[in-house]
């Protein structure tokens, strides 16, 4: 059957205009309500300023803040959707011990808020397992090829203990989302493909890799695009750890300038901007998913 | 099938409840302390790293994203005189001294309040430096208010942040009225200025520059500051060399008058105030 597009009928606009109308009152209100004096034009110099020094455009506090915010959401994604190919391929195997280990994982994390764990990693796990990647030598790291990419792509390494702390916990966090997710997944996929493959004489790793992943990947995409973008948006609860992320550097400027709602509105329009690209991303990668099939 | 997920339920269990153990066990074997002072440390190191926390004028952004301000000033002194380099690491004013205990900086140099409680849990140096309590009040809320007294009821409610001094000032000396804690110096003002409390008490001066800022919402009800505090430098419990070292150098540079010519530079004085925005 082939779909027609909808249509915006006259019932649509007046609904759309409504909901305008009510949010642009909702804006006026709390503007009168608050007495609140506002500020924007001090914004633009947090995102973009020109050095006296140099004469060129660098980020500001904000954008500084950003970048922070898109690598660690980049590296824990990753992390997070190798742990939960792992987790989940091992949740849905045939080994009793393997599928523990991976129940163990996501029952432990799952049912503890987000927030308490990246304190507790923090806090005491991260001291035991900092240590043992040596990632606190590089504190002292010199210059160099290797500095330049870590402070391009992943932090200053003066910071890189407490980011790789951030980082780990919340790919640890979100992996287990995405184990479920994977598990799923790969369970969804029918009985007789397994068969199939396995007549065909692939190993267990083969049928996964060539015939069961490349279905199940389709269905698991629209709740993984969701906790990809979960994962960017529970960045911002590394903030508690002062890693110098977005919220955090918001909070940072809240203090010193005590612009509330400029800063605020401004850190939750940026927020809005990426996680919408990433959706946008998503949807496009399951438009061609789905015109491959 | 070979596909079901038949719920160990046991092993599960099991395996969950010695993560559980081994992530409060380890902790206390690896804080045992190595020996080595703090002093010692840093200089080894080569860097002081120094945790601290927003809070204007005592540490703050600059528009370029620099830290400014009257401890940033301080504390840059002290690694000079160390012969090291500084290492600011901005941290949550509530989190300031757990992150200290399990080494996430070696000092805290933040205006921090000497008080009782927070000296069994870590070592402070002689006062640098003190302050005071004050505080603004909402002028909806409390147009006619006028000494301490008058905000010590029961339906006064005064917000302050949470884990400063403030707080502990307002149970001490406003024990009747009602508190409420917010992360940032920011928030506890600004809900003032909206009128939802009776008061902020922060330290001063930052009331008396918020009311200047919001002439129509703030005022100030109290005269003068209604506590002295004293503040200093915290590290770790049972390092004496750095006390020592610490105390002797707030000696030597208070001498030469240097504490006293910053402080009226960024508490008396508002030239600093263009580099802010």
């Amino acid at each position: 059957m082939i779909q027609q597009p909808p249509r915006l009928k006259l019932f649509d606009l007046l609904i759309f205009a409504l909901v305008a109308a009510g949010l642009a009152w909702l804006m006026g209100a709390i503007t009168a309500q608050s007495h609140y004096n506002w500020q924007w034009e001090v914004i633009p110099q947090y995102l973009l300023r020109l050095d006296d020094a140099t004469q060129k455009w660098v980020p500001g506090m904000i954008l500084t803040g950003l970048f922070i915010t898109l690598r660690i959401s980049f590296w824990a994604t990753l992390s997070a959707l190798v742990i939960g190919t792992i987790m989940g391929a091992m949740k849905s195997g045939r080994s009793h011990y393997l599928k523990m280990v991976a129940t163990a994982y996501v029952e432990t994390i799952r049912n503890i808020p987000v927030i308490v764990w990246i304190f507790i990693f923090y806090y005491f796990l991260g001291d035991i397992i900092v240590p043992l990647t040596g990632l606190d030598r590089a504190v002292n790291m010199n210059e160099g090829l290797l500095r330049q990419f870590l402070t391009t792509f992943v932090s200053d390494p003066s910071l890189l203990p407490v980011f790789f702390s951030a980082t780990a916990s919340l790919a640890l966090y979100e992996g287990a989302y995405f184990t479920e997710i994977i598990r799923a997944g790969i369970e969804s996929i029918e009985k007789g493909q397994w068969e199939a493959s396995s007549s065909l004489g692939f190993t267990r790793f083969q049928q996964l890799r060539h015939v069961i992943l490349p279905q199940a990947l389709r269905r698991m995409l629209p709740p993984m695009a969701g906790q990809i973008i979960s994962t960017i948006k529970d960045s911002s609860i590394v903030s508690v750890i002062s890693i110098q992320e977005l919220t955090f550097q918001g909070m940072e400027l809240m203090s010193a300038t005590f612009l509330t709602f400029e800063v605020w509105l401004t850190i939750l329009a940026l927020y809005f901007i990426v996680c919408f690209c990433c959706s946008m991303g998503v949807a496009a990668v399951e438009r061609r998913l789905t015109q491959n099939m | 099938m070979s596909l079901s997920t038949k719920p160990a339920t046991f092993f599960t269990t099991a395996v969950v409840a010695l993560v559980l153990a081994c992530a409060t066990i380890i902790p206390q074997v690896y804080a045992a302390p190595n020996g080595e002072s703090t002093v010692e440390q840093v200089m080894k190191n080569g860097v002081l790293r120094v945790g601290m926390s927003t809070f204007v004028p005592w540490a703050m952004k600059d528009k370029t994203g620099k830290l400014m301000g009257f401890e940033i000033d301080v504390a840059t002194r002290l690694a000079k005189d160390m012969g090291v380099k500084v290492q600011f690491i901005p941290t949550k004013w509530s989190g300031i001294i757990p992150a200290l205990l399990t080494g996430k900086f070696d000092i805290i140099i933040g205006g921090m309040g000497i008080l009782p409680s927070r000296n069994l849990k870590v070592n402070f140096s002689i006062p640098y430096d003190y302050t005071g309590m004050s505080m603004a009040a909402s002028t909806t809320l409390a147009k006619d208010f006028s000494g301490l007294e008058a905000f010590n009821q029961k339906d006064v409610v005064l917000s302050a942040r949470l884990g400063s001094t403030g707080v502990a000032a307002i149970k001490k000396y406003l024990p009747n009225a009602s508190i409420r804690m917010f992360d940032d110096e920011a928030q506890a003002f600004q809900e003032a200025i909206n009128g939802r409390v009776h008061g902020v008490v922060s330290s001063a001066p930052t009331p008396a520059f918020q009311a200047i800022k919001h002439p129509t919402k703030l005022f100030l009800p109290l005269k003068e500051n209604f506590t002295r505090e004293p503040i200093g430098f915290a590290v770790k419990k049972g390092d004496f060399d750095t006390i020592n070292f610490l105390n002797n150098w707030i000696t030597y540079v208070t001498s030469e008058g240097w504490f006293k010519e910053r402080k009226s530079f960024w508490f008396e004085t508002r030239d600093w105030e263009d580099r802010l925005n």
